[in-house]
């Protein structure tokens, strides 16, 4: 499974998407300047609480990032390794062992996100915060992205499975990626024409009503803690 | 209520395909699969990048790609291993600078493919030319890539082009003649 | 009403529509039928504008459907077959309200819309439930819903009742009569005659692109003979 808005009422599901945006990007901004062992420490102690506000389970969102990890967790390691003794200086991989932590504070921060934010509100933001028609373009494009993505991964899921009862592991890996791209390619030009002819029909316009988002009284929190986030990395960064 | 500027047909044809294509890319980011002899996993999003580029043209291929990074970064999980977020846009994980390069290299691909914002038939461009605009493709995508890496990990030039790069080139060749075998198989019609 | 006159559409070499002159009158409850490639949904897909005739026009309401595109779809409203690549949103109601959005209404009426829409359909109270986690009938369903938020004089269906088992075929049928008496005129493409036969007071029957039987049910069954059309 991977990371998917789930419905809820959460403190956070309660949340505007842009005060949930803007303390993501406040975040990332002041866990790069705090990158030291205090500074991730009590970003930690943030990061714990802003899961408790979305109920979302820390390990359970660790394990929906497993293919990330491994490359996170290879930097340290291959900083630390010299050619010729001492083979490995501790030192130089203190730097890239901290990044390795604030890279999974950030998913973590992110699968908050992902699990409390249904994707009309997302869409709303991209088109109230982008004038115009490249908002427009920008926010229905990635709604339909959406709206595509558990098909085509329905494809590919089946596509794969066909192949190992089919093709067996024995057939080379180029000609097996080859085949699943064709499958899942064969149909694709038909189906967005057939979906372009569904949009017309329903008037897709350029101009259409957006979605409300709104501020209330429960975001000042949110915005507070934005606010204190971007302070604290502005002051670190000077 | 002010009359509605409908979107013309072209358009509306050409936004319903860079949607698919970047959905498509988000479905491959969840494909692992294991390089023979090295058993180094990787996944398929590189082919959707170079895909969007050769079948959608440098215009679209590109919007294709900026509609990647949009519908991931408000949540959906198309990012490497169905990752997602504003947060890994700004260089909250290793992938950030790959990430970033997919809509250059996709127009990069679309314009070496086709010679000019006009899309022509795939099927009717030389291999060499396939092939010459795929491998300037990733060396734009691995260059933004361990750019990146550095920046994320903290890490020096050796030690990213070691992690970020090495290890995927032989995946990389892989999914270049994976490309090179759809569009030539002529399966699809484009247009 | 819906208006073609001697309508021609072309793919390439192939003239899928060949001089097509047909009227649907309103509050009438048509079927079209005939084989598969016989032209059906070629036709009914000049009714709203989305393709272009090669020749002859078409009106809706009086007006060349080319003149306003807007007003036409907003007049037709359109399901088509496979409604599950159709859909434009993932839950139920962001789908069935995205047709309003584009027309740009205000939210209070958009909202007032997709209740309505939903309760015609016999799906109240579902609009926050995820699409791809309705069964057959209930999309079929919803995406009339998405029609019909439109507020369309014409509903016009390309095959609704395919895929779907005989209890949500018959709750299709119910809503599509209901709809029909409330005086939405309604034109059903379908190459099972059987599934309209107790509702559609005309059918018009396409062979290779040309009208090849017009008329109450009982006077074009004769006709049906050799045309691949299973009869009611």
């Amino acid at each position: 499974m991977t990371l998917v808005y789930e419905p809820g009422s959460t403190p956070a599901h309660r949340l505007d998407p842009r005060s949930k945006l803007l303390v993501q990007a406040t975040f990332v901004a002041a866990a790069f300047v705090y990158t030291t062992p205090r500074g991730l420490l009590a970003l930690s102690g943030l990061v714990a609480g802003m899961l408790a506000a979305a109920r979302t389970s820390p390990l359970r969102s660790l394990w929906e990032f497993r293919v990330v990890l491994p490359v996170v967790l290879a930097a340290p390691i291959l900083e630390g390794l010299t050619f010729g003794a001492p083979w490995f200086v501790l030192a130089d991989a203190i730097g890239p062992a901290l990044a390795s932590v604030r890279v999974i504070l950030v998913l973590l921060v992110t699968a908050a996100y992902v699990r409390t934010t249904p994707v009309r509100e997302s869409r709303a933001v991209i088109q109230r915060s982008i004038p115009g028609r490249p908002g427009q373009f920008l926010g229905m494009g990635a709604a339909f992205v959406f709206r595509f993505l558990p098909v085509l991964q329905d494809d590919v899921a089946r596509i794969r499975n066909a192949q190992r009862v089919r093709l067996g592991t024995e057939r080379r890996v180029t000609e097996r990626v080859r085949l699943l791209a064709v499958a899942a390619l064969a149909h694709a030009f038909d189906r967005a024409d057939t979906f372009a002819l569904a949009l017309q029909a329903r008037c897709f316009a350029w101009n259409p009503t957006l979605p409300e988002v709104r501020f209330g009284p429960r975001d000042l929190p949110a915005l507070a803690l934005a606010a204190a986030l971007a302070v604290a990395a502005v002051v670190g960064a000077t | 209520m002010s009359p509605s500027h409908l979107v013309d047909d072209e358009t509306t044809v050409n936004v319903a395909r860079a949607a698919l294509f970047a959905a498509l890319t988000g479905a491959f980011a969840l494909v692992s699969v294991t390089v023979p002899v090295t058993s180094i996993p990787f996944t398929l999003q590189v082919l959707g990048v170079f895909l969007a580029g050769i079948l959608l043209g440098p215009v679209w291929g590109g919007a294709a790609m900026v509609l990647y990074l949009a519908a991931g970064a408000v949540g959906a999980p198309v990012f490497q291993g169905g990752s997602a977020g504003i947060g890994i846009l700004l260089g909250g994980a290793p992938s950030f600078g790959y990430l970033w390069s997919f809509p250059l290299a996709a127009v990069v691909i679309g314009y070496l493919v086709h010679g000019s914002t006009e899309v022509r038939r795939p099927s009717s461009v030389s291999p060499a030319r396939l092939v010459v605009a795929m491998v300037v493709g990733t060396i734009v995508i691995y260059a933004f890539g361990a750019l990146g890496f550095m920046y994320v990990q903290d890490v020096g030039p050796e030690a990213a082009v070691l992690a970020g790069v090495v290890p995927f080139v032989p995946a990389e060749i892989l999914k270049l003649l994976a490309a090179l075998g759809i569009v030539r198989s002529d399966v699809l019609h484009a247009g | 009403m819906i208006r073609t006159e001697g309508l021609v559409h072309r793919y390439g070499d192939v003239t899928a529509v060949d001089g097509v002159s047909v009227t649907v009158d309103d509050g009438s409850f048509l079927a079209v039928c005939g084989a598969n490639g016989s032209g059906k949904t070629t036709l009914v897909r000049h009714f709203n504008g989305l393709l272009e005739p090669d020749e002859g026009e078409v009106f809706v309401d009086g007006d060349p459907v080319g003149a306003d595109l807007v007003a036409a779809r907003t007049a037709v409203g359109m399901v088509f077959q496979n409604p599950r690549d159709c859909f434009v949103a993932a839950t139920v109601g962001a789908d069935v309200g995205f047709g309003p959005e584009n027309l740009g209404l205000a939210r209070e009426e958009i909202d007032a819309r997709v209740e309505s829409a939903l309760s015609a359909v016999g799906m109240d109270g579902r609009r926050d439930e995820r699409i791809d986690r309705l069964s057959g009938g209930e999309t079929a369903r919803v995406a009339i819903a998405g029609a019909l938020a439109m507020e369309p004089d014409h509903l016009v269906l390309d095959e609704p009742f395919a895929g779907l088992d005989w209890p949500a075929r018959q709750r299709v049928q119910e809503r599509l009569e209901s709809l029909n008496d409330a005086g939405t005129s309604v034109v059903v493409v379908t190459h099972d005659l059987g599934a309209v036969a107790d509702v559609s007071d005309r059918v018009v029957v396409l062979s290779d692109g040309t009208i090849a039987a017009d008329g109450p049910l009982g006077a074009v069954r004769a006709g049906l003979e050799g045309l691949d059309v299973r009869p009611p």
